[in-house]
């Protein structure tokens, strides 16, 4: 795996957390209501256009990359996110919330090496 | 980034099963699941080739099985746009990690690759992480 195969997966990555940060920003502002609410579907559009790049750079680095090197770093994504949701969303997760997506994670490296 | 909009006062869903957040999250689960898989079949019936082009998974669009694969994704997103609606992100995100329990197991129904111990075992870690989190989820919900 030579370098621009990591910057285009770290790309990759990027997209993704990005993208699902808007659609979620863009699915809590239409519950707010009429005027509140306005901007949801540009934040919509944004989000599935970074979904789109991270779709297409993916399915790209699924043929170059050997798969077992490349499903490690999935396995990553949902702390990624976690972390994102705490930065720009203001989630919060409990002691056992923490410990479920480590496990998740974990799980997931395993299932991926083997 | 940071005009941060109300903090989450999360709606609550329609009555019905259909409706349940949870179960929307298992079916995009299942058709993300079927959609690598379908995906799968379509990278492997076209050949490979080092062009700059194929960073983009564009030749990949010639297979059948690749479109119906994006077809499953499509779907899988309609459930998952609805979930988002009225679970945090980061919770919902990381119950989507069911899909490493769903493609193992499918790829061995349906492309014959082998479940090793190893495996195995990494799927039992992921179930008991989302057992966790549906624990968390629901002293969450005691509280309110």
């Amino acid at each position: 795996m030579n370098l621009t195969a990591w910057g285009l997966v770290f790309i990759s990555q990027l997209a993704l957390v990005a993208g699902q940060i808007f659609l979620k920003r863009a699915m809590s502002r239409r519950e707010l209501g009429e005027e509140k609410a306005r901007g949801w579907i540009e934040q919509l559009i944004i989000g599935i256009a970074a979904m789109t790049i991270w779709f297409l750079l993916w399915l790209g680095a699924m043929h170059q990359v050997e798969l077992s090197k490349l499903m490690p770093l999935e396995g990553i994504s949902p702390l990624l996110i976690v972390l994102g949701a705490a930065a720009f969303l203001g989630e919060r997760l409990n002691g056992r919330g923490w410990a479920g997506v480590g496990l998740t994670c974990l799980g997931v490296l395993l299932v991926s090496v083997s | 980034m940071h005009d941060r909009i109300p903090a989450p006062a999360l709606p609550k869903p329609a009555p019905g099963l259909f409706w349940n957040p949870y179960l929307q999250i298992f079916l995009t689960v299942l058709l993300t699941a079927a959609a690598q898989i379908l995906l799968k079949m379509g990278a492997d019936g076209s050949a490979a080739d080092d062009s700059v082009g194929s960073w983009l998974g564009i030749r990949e669009l010639g297979s059948g099985w690749t479109w119906l694969g994006i077809l499953a994704f499509v779907a899988s997103f309609g459930g998952w746009l609805y979930a988002l609606r009225f679970l945090p992100l980061g919770l919902a995100f990381a119950l989507t990690n069911g899909v490493h329990i769903f493609v193992p197991i499918g790829s061995w129904l349906f492309l014959h690759e082998k479940i090793s111990l190893l495996r195995g075992s990494g799927i039992l870690v992921i179930i008991a992480g989302i057992l966790l989190l549906a624990q968390s989820v629901a002293k969450a919900e005691e509280r309110v």
